[in-house]
């Protein structure tokens, strides 16, 4: 009898012997077809000069990361040159989400805060951050501190937003539960407004992060003598398509494992959501 | 209006009235609740249920009338009120024993006296196995079993309850009716319990109100004498149910 009322959702795992039809219709299996697929259709493209001599071969690419490695573009090597990009992103990302964030939650927990922050916010929000470039170095000159503005710009937005909806779309019945048993204001925002919000500040922070990662490569693309986006803009000047498409490549990598370490964070911060993430 | 003449009285209820505008949902609602009675309340749906559980509990307010507790004034700061909703409302971020404990630690209950209390309502209600799961992995009769434990575990001086199985199945539903009753009768809470299934508050409690329809006036009263353990099939119930289905019909 009790079993009836006592179900928990398990994932099960089926085992089946392996048959031919199941190696092709594995999901791994098809990954590595596509990616195959893709580097001999890019290989083909770049012998047969579609592109005329626009598109290096993949291992050319390769080789150029190589020797990039050890021998130094502008005085650092191309570990130098993913530091520091990544140095702009992470001090420009950090200062945006310590601040839009606990402003988004002040926002949605206090309605004069929201009445004095909303209409500036708005106004702003629309303006592309990219459109801040050229005022930012014109405040701030070509240095770093204009890229980190550049940054801190792009990346505020979607902080704040996502805090703040974060925090408004609470289930309401929750203040209900808390109140009813006596709760005040200080508990309904610690024990419910706060955890409620974790999850969309995390999707807040993925999105910001990868608008910080065009911003940071706009920003380098104008002017900078080191960076990801420096290597791509040398690349194009000195006519060398396997140093364009060896820093696009890089960027993705590193722009991937930084998103990876974000989720890590979340699974880390908000244990409750692993099993809905583990589809 | 009074059934409870051996006990005394907790809950007093006076000329409670709740418009929404122009609208009148509830109108002049008095009745006395005995400690630790179990009194169900029916009506057909829309009729206010609802709205009667949430100014009751003064989580919204209302337009006239008032709730006294053992003589004074309801207020949920003082007086332990605990409330089962009609949807489960768990806390995701908490596993299933946080869920429970979350009642016993708004009210700073003692961390020994509150694992004790939690073993034994974990224990009661058959959630000791899934104490350390979250919500998300659960079924949705067990999450309305927390609320549950949640409730009783407070030790409230009123608990109330707003349809808590009304989306789960037959089968279901009788197992935990079960089990409500057997925490009642362990843990002495005086609950009103609200439902618009005559079978289900015929089957649970020691006394039912029936509500008219909108808007919602007590209609008749109506005693459940019967011992316990209660059968549906017993023809003293069957009786009953009959004669508050005709009450519930007859406007
Ligand atoms: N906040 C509100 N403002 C205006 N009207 C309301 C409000 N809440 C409820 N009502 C009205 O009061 C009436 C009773 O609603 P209530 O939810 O209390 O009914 P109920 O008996 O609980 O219904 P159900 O059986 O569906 O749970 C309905 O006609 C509803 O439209
Ligand atoms: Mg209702």
């Amino acid at each position: 009898m009790v079993d009836i009322a006592n179900e928990i959702k398990q994932q099960v795992q089926e085992r089946r012997p392996l048959t031919l039809a199941m190696i092709l219709t594995n999901r791994w299996f098809l990954y590595g077809v596509s990616m195959l697929a893709f580097f001999l259709a890019w290989d083909m493209a770049a012998v047969a000069r579609v592109f005329s001599s626009g598109l290096p071969r993949p291992y050319e690419v390769v080789l150029q990361l190589w020797r990039m490695m050890f021998d130094p573009l502008a005085g650092k090597s191309l570990l130098g040159h993913i530091w520091a990009s990544t140095q702009r992103i992470l001090i420009g990302f950090t200062i945006a989400s310590l601040v839009a964030v606990p402003l988004g939650l002040m926002m949605a927990l206090n309605r004069y805060v929201n009445a004095i922050v909303k209409p500036l916010f708005d106004l702003l929000k629309p303006m592309p951050p990219l459109a801040w470039i050229s005022i930012a170095i014109l405040w701030f000159g070509i240095g770093e501190t204009s890229k980190v503005f550049i940054i801190i710009i792009g990346t505020f937005v979607p902080c704040l937003l996502d805090a703040y909806n974060g925090v408004r779309l609470v289930e309401p019945e929750l203040y209900d539960v808390i109140r009813m048993l006596g709760g005040n204001r200080r508990h309904e925002i610690i024990q419910v407004c706060f955890p409620a919000a974790f999850p969309a500040i995390f999707a807040g922070l993925q999105i910001a992060l990868s608008i910080a990662w065009s911003c940071v490569l706009a920003a380098e693309l104008v002017s900078a003598r080191s960076g990801l986006g420096f290597i791509i803009i040398l690349g194009m000047n000195l006519s060398r398509p396997a140093m364009v498409v060896g820093g696009m490549v890089v960027i993705a990598l590193v722009a991937w494992t930084m998103s990876q370490l974000v989720s890590g964070l979340e699974r880390f911060v908000c244990p409750w959501k692993r099993e809905i993430d583990s589809r | 209006m009074d059934g409870s003449e051996a006990r005394k009285t907790k809950i007093e209820v006076r000329n409670l009235t709740k418009r929404f505008g122009d609208l009148l949902v509830l109108d002049e609602i008095s009745f006395n609740v005995g400690e630790g009675e179990f009194l169900s309340i029916v009506g057909p749906t829309g009729c206010g249920k609802t709205t009667f559980l949430n100014t009751l509990s003064k989580l919204i307010p209302s337009t006239a009338g008032d709730i006294f507790i053992d003589g004074e004034i309801a207020d949920p700061k003082k007086h332990h009120l605990s409330f089962v909703f009609q949807e489960p409302t768990c806390m995701p971020w908490r596993t299933v024993r946080e869920n429970v404990a979350y009642g016993m630690e708004v009210k700073h209950v003692p961390k020994v006296e509150m694992e004790k209390k939690l073993d034994q309502i974990m224990g009661m209600v058959g959630l000791s196995d899934c104490a350390g799961l979250y919500p998300n992995q659960i079924s949705a009769s067990m999450l309305q079993r927390i609320a549950v434990a949640r409730a009783f575990a407070v030790n409230p001086d009123l608990l109330l309850m707003d349809e808590p199985y009304g989306q789960l199945d037959v089968k279901l539903r009788y197992y935990l009716e079960d089990e409500l009753v057997r925490l009642w009768e362990h843990l002495k809470s005086t609950v009103i319990f609200v439902t618009h299934n005559i079978e289900e508050a015929v089957y649970i409690s020691e006394r039912i109100l029936i509500l008219s329809n909108k808007p919602a006036k007590i209609k008749a009263e109506v005693k459940v004498d019967l011992p316990r353990p209660r059968s549906l099939i017993d023809p003293r119930l069957v009786e009953i149910r009959k004669e508050v289905t005709e009450l519930i019909r007859w406007w």
